[in-house]
C-alpha cells in the first residue's frame, strides 16, 4: 500500500505509531518472559524466594502502563482528527469543486458498486474522479453491509442500508487504484472489486458527459422501442 | 424373640444394580463428570476446528484456487467460527471452571447441580444440531454473521436458523453452567475461604461466570430477534422497514467480545495458578492480579465498539471504544508484569503445564499488541477486516484458549485421571505448536497491514504481494494441527497408560490438591480450616512438623544405652 490522499498520509503515520507501541509490547514481555524463564530454573539449586510485592510497585507500574497508554490514546486521536479531516481541491482540481468537495454517491449492492454523479450520471465497477480535487463518497447499501475499501485512497468505511456514511479523499496523482469489499457479504464477495481511475479534471468532465449522454440515448432507445411496441 | 434384622445393615455390601459407564456419565448430575464431558467434548471440536481451518488454508495455499467453491468456502468459514468459539473455546474454559473451581474453595459438589446437568444438554444439543445442520445446510454469513445478510431475504435456506438455534442452545448452557458455579462459589466455599483467600483460578471462575451472565443473555435476546425476523416477518435487523441493522452488530459484538475476554481471563487464572506452582512461590501480588482480571472482564466488553470502527457510528463512540481499548493496557499489563515477577526468584520446574503457560503469555502478548494496533481509530481504518486482524485475534485466542487450554488440561490432568501426560509428546507438541502458530499467523500480519489481503475472502488474486504469505501461512497451519493433534493423542494415550499421579503431583498450594485423584464423588471426606491463600501448603508445613516432633519424641524417649 501507497498513500495518494491526505488522509491515507496520516492513516500511515498512524500506522507507523501502532506498530512501534505492539512492537514495543511484544519485546518488554517476551524479553523480561525468556529472561526469568532462563535464568531461575530449579536446576541451579536455590530456594525459590517467597517474595511478594507491596502495593508501591503495583502503582508505580500501573502509572507506567497509564502514560503509555496515554500516549498512544493522544497520538491516534491527533492522527485520526487530520486523517477524517475534509481535504480541499488545489490548484489542478477540478474548479467546480474548489469550495466544497465533489460528492458523488456510492451504492454498494451484491456484488458490485454503483457511483452517482452530481450531473446524474452514474458509474457501475469504476469510479472515475479528477485529481487534486476534495471528494466526497457517501456510502450507502441496498441489501447488506459492504465496506467500501481502496487503501491507497482511504479508510475503509461501511455502506450500511438505512445509513449514510462518508468517505473524503483528494487523489494526489493520475493513475488507477483497486479495491476490494472488506465485509463478507454472500457467494460473490471475493468478486465484489472496485477500480477508482483518477484523471485530469477535463477527462473527468468528458467522462461524465459521455456518460450522461450515452444513458440517455439507451433510454430514448428503449422508450423508442416500447412507444412502437416492439418491447412488450 | 428373635430380632428384625436391621434393613441398613443387611444393605450394607448389597451389590447395587451395575450400570455401564456412560449412562452413569449421561445421568450424573456431579460437577467433575460434567466438567470432563465439557472438556472431553471441547477438545474433540478443537479437533474439528482444526481439520476446518485447515481445510480453508489448503484453499488459500495458491492464487485463484477452486479447490473450494465461494459457498463451499463460505459455510466452511461459519462452521469453524461456530466450532472454534461455541463449540470448543467456551465450553472448555466452562469445563475447567466447573470441574475446578469447586475443588478449590473446598465444595462438595456445586449448589444447584441439577441446573449445570441442564447446560451441558443444552450445549450437546446445540453441537449435534449445528453438526447435523451441516449435512444439509450450514450458515453461510460467517464467523459474526452481520445482520441484514442473515435476513431471509438475502440467505433463504435455514442454514441461520441452525446457527442461530445451535450457538442459542449452547449460549443458554453456559448461562445456566454460570448460574450453578456463581452459586456454589459464592455460597458453598469452605470455612475460613474468604474471598481474599479464593485461589487466583476459582476467582477468574468467578468473574467469568459474572461475564456470562452479562454478556450470554444479550446474545440470547439478539439470536430470538433474528430468529423472529426470520420465521415471522421480524424487522429488527432489516433495513428500510425501521429496521437497524447495526443493533445485530451491537448486541452480537458485546458477546463476542465479552467471550474474548472470557477466554483470556480463564486463560490468566490458570497460567497464575501453574506459574505460582512450577515456581514454588505464591503469586507477586494477589489483589493486583484479582482486580485486574475483574477490569478486564468490565472495560474489555465496553470496547466492543472496537469491532466497529468502519461502521457508521460516530466519531465519538470511535473514540470512547478506543479508549476502552487502550484502558485494558493497564490490567493487561499488570497481570503480566505479575506473573513474570512471580517466575524471578523461583525455582521453576520446566514441565509440561510450565511449558504450555509461558507459551500462552508469548502468544497473548502478541495478540494483546496487535489488538492494540487494531484498535487506534484510523489505523483500524486501514487494518480492519484485514488479515491483519485474523492474525492478531488467533494470537490472542490460539494463546489463550488452546496454550492456555493444553496448559490447564497437563495442569489438572493427574487431577482428572490420576495419571500424567506423557513428557516426552507433551513437549514435542509445545515446540510443534509454537513453530506452527508463528509460522501460520505472522505472515498474515504483512498480508493485511502491507497487502490489504481483505478478511474472510475465499480467493486471492495472484500479482498483488499476497502468493508467499499465504503458503507460508498455510503450511504454518498445518504445524501447528499436527502439534494440536500430537496433545490430543497424548492426553488420550495417557488416560490409560499415563505414569500414576498420586493426589498431589505438582505441589500445588490450592485444596484441589487435598482430594484423590480423580476425586471421590463427594469431593473431600474432612475439609481444613482454610487460613491463608495457600492452604496445601500450611497443611504440608503442619505434617512436616508433626512428623519431625514425633521423630525427636521418638529420639528422646529411647532408653540411653
Amino acid at each position: 500500500m501507497a498513500p495518494h490522499s491526505p488522509g491515507t498520509d496520516q492513516i500511515d503515520t498512524l500506522l507507523w505509531i501502532g506498530f512501534i507501541a505492539a512492537a514495543i509490547v511484544v519485546v518488554v514481555v517476551n524479553v523480561a518472559l525468556f529472561r526469568a524463564v532462563r535464568k531461575y530454573r530449579s536446576e541451579r539449586g536455590a530456594e525459590p524466594r517467597q517474595l511478594t510485592s507491596g502495593r508501591g510497585i503495583q502503582f508505580r507500574v500501573a502509572g507506567a502502563l497509564t502514560v503509555f497508554a496515554a500516549i498512544v490514546f493522544i497520538l491516534a486521536v491527533v492522527f485520526t482528527d487530520k486523517a477524517q479531516q475534509q481535504p480541499t481541491t488545489g490548484a489542478a482540481g477540478l474548479a467546480a469543486a474548489k469550495e466544497r468537495p465533489l460528492e458523488i454517491k456510492a451504492t454498494g449492492q451484491q456484488w458490485l458498486w454503483r457511483y452517482e454523479y452530481p450531473n446524474g450520471a452514474f458509474s457501475y465497477y469504476k469510479l472515475v474522479v479528477p485529481v487534486d480535487t476534495a471528494v466526497q463518497l457517501n456510502l450507502v447499501s441496498t441489501d447488506v453491509v459492504h465496506t467500501w475499501n481502496v487503501p491507497d485512497l482511504a479508510g475503509k468505511h461501511d455502506a450500511v442500508p438505512g445509513k449514510t456514511n462518508e468517505v473524503v479523499f483528494r487523489a494526489d496523482e493520475e493513475g488507477s487504484f483497486g479495491g476490494e469489499a472488506a465485509t463478507l457479504s454472500g457467494q460473490a464477495y471475493a468478486a465484489m472489486r472496485t477500480d477508482v481511475e483518477v484523471v485530469s479534471p477535463q477527462a473527468y468532465e468528458a467522462f461524465i458527459e459521455q456518460q450522461q449522454s450515452e444513458i440517455e440515448a439507451a433510454q430514448q432507445r428503449v422508450v423508442g422501442l416500447i412507444e412502437n411496441g416492439e418491447v412488450p | 424373640m428373635s430380632e428384625s434384622p436391621r434393613p441398613e445393615l443387611v444393605a450394607e455390601g448389597f451389590p447395587g444394580r451395575p450400570r455401564p459407564r456412560w449412562v452413569e456419565l449421561a445421568t450424573s448430575a456431579d460437577h467433575k463428570d460434567i466438567g470432563r464431558i465439557l472438556i472431553t467434548g471441547a477438545l474433540g471440536f478443537l479437533f474439528l476446528a482444526a481439520v476446518e481451518m485447515l481445510l480453508m488454508r489448503l484453499q488459500l495455499a495458491i492464487p485463484e484456487n477452486s479447490f473450494m467453491t465461494p459457498v463451499g468456502f463460505n459455510r466452511m468459514l461459519s462452521t469453524y467460527g461456530v466450532t472454534a468459539i461455541f463449540f470448543f473455546a467456551i465450553p472448555l474454559v466452562m469445563g475447567f471452571f466447573y470441574y475446578v473451581a469447586p475443588l478449590q474453595v473446598g465444595a462438595r459438589g456445586t449448589a444447584l447441580p441439577r441446573l449445570g446437568q441442564l447446560g451441558l444438554a443444552l450445549f450437546g444439543a446445540g453441537t449435534i444440531l449445528y453438526y447435523a445442520g451441516f449435512m444439509f445446510t450450514p450458515s453461510e454469513a460467517g464467523v459474526n454473521p452481520l445482520s441484514p445478510l442473515t435476513e431471509l431475504a438475502f440467505l433463504s435456506n435455514n442454514g441461520v436458523d441452525a446457527w442461530a438455534t445451535a450457538t442459542g442452545l449452547a449460549t443458554l448452557g453456559f448461562v445456566f453452567l454460570a448460574i450453578d458455579l456463581l452459586t456454589t462459589l459464592r455460597r458453598m466455599r469452605a470455612p475460613g475461604m474468604a474471598w481474599r483467600r479464593v485461589p487466583i483460578f476459582a476467582w477468574a471462575a468467578t468473574v467469568g461466570c459474572w461475564l456470562m451472565l452479562a454478556i450470554g443473555p444479550v446474545l440470547l435476546a439478539a439470536l430470538t430477534m433474528l430468529m423472529i425476523d426470520r420465521n415471522y416477518d421480524g424487522i429488527f435487523f432489516a433495513d428500510g422497514s425501521g429496521g437497524a441493522p447495526l443493533l445485530w452488530q451491537h448486541l452480537s459484538w458485546i458477546f463476542y467480545t465479552g467471550a474474548y475476554m472470557l477466554i483470556l481471563i480463564f486463560a490468566f487464572g490458570a497460567i497464575a495458578e501453574i506459574v505460582a506452582t512450577f515456581a514454588g512461590k505464591p503469586l507477586f501480588n494477589r489483589p493486583a492480579v484479582m482486580g485486574s482480571l475483574a477490569v478486564i472482564a468490565v472495560v474489555g466488553t465496553l470496547a466492543w465498539m472496537q469491532n466497529m470502527l468502519t461502521a457508521p457510528i460516530g466519531i465519538g463512540w470511535m473514540y470512547f471504544a478506543m479508549l476502552m481499548s487502550l484502558v485494558l493496557v493497564v490490567p493487561f499489563g499488570l497481570i503480566l508484569f505479575n506473573l513474570i515477577s512471580t517466575l524471578v526468584g523461583g525455582a521453576l520446574r520446566m514441565r509440561a503445564p510450565l511449558l504450555f503457560a509461558i507459551g500462552a503469555i508469548s502468544m497473548i502478548s502478541i495478540g494483546l499488541a496487535a489488538e492494540l494496533e487494531q484498535s487506534l481509530v484510523a489505523a483500524a481504518w486501514q487494518i480492519k477486516n484485514t488479515t491483519d486482524a485474523t492474525a492478531s485475534t488467533h494470537f490472542a485466542l490460539v494463546g489463550g484458549a488452546v496454550f492456555g487450554g493444553f496448559a490447564a488440561l497437563h495442569y489438572w490432568f493427574p487431577k482428572m485421571t490420576g495419571r500424567t501426560m506423557g513428557e516426552y509428546l507433551s513437549r514435542l507438541s509445545f515446540w510443534t505448536m509454537i513453530v506452527g502458530t508463528l509460522v501460520a499467523f505472522v505472515p498474515l500480519f504483512f498480508a493485511g497491514a502491507e497487502q490489504g489481503q481483505v478478511i474472510d475472502a475465499y480467493k486471492f488474486f495472484s500479482g498483488k504481494g499476497l502468493d508467499a504469505y499465504n503458503l507460508i501461512a498455510s503450511i504454518g497451519v498445518l504445524i501447528l494441527g499436527i502439534g494440536i493433534v500430537m496433545t490430543l493423542v497424548n492426553a488420550i494415550q495417557s488416560r490409560v497408560n499415563g505414569a500414576e499421579a498420586g493426589h498431589d503431583p505438582w505441589g500445588g498450594d490450592t485444596l484441589e490438591w487435598f482430594t484423590l485423584s480423580p476425586p471421590e464423588p463427594h469431593n473431600f471426606d474432612v475439609l481444613p480450616d482454610v487460613r491463608s491463600t495457600r492452604p496445601m501448603r500450611d497443611i504440608r508445613e503442619a505434617i512436616a512438623n508433626r512428623t519431625a516432633r514425633s521423630e525427636q519424641q521418638a529420639r528422646e524417649s529411647q532408653p540411653v544405652a
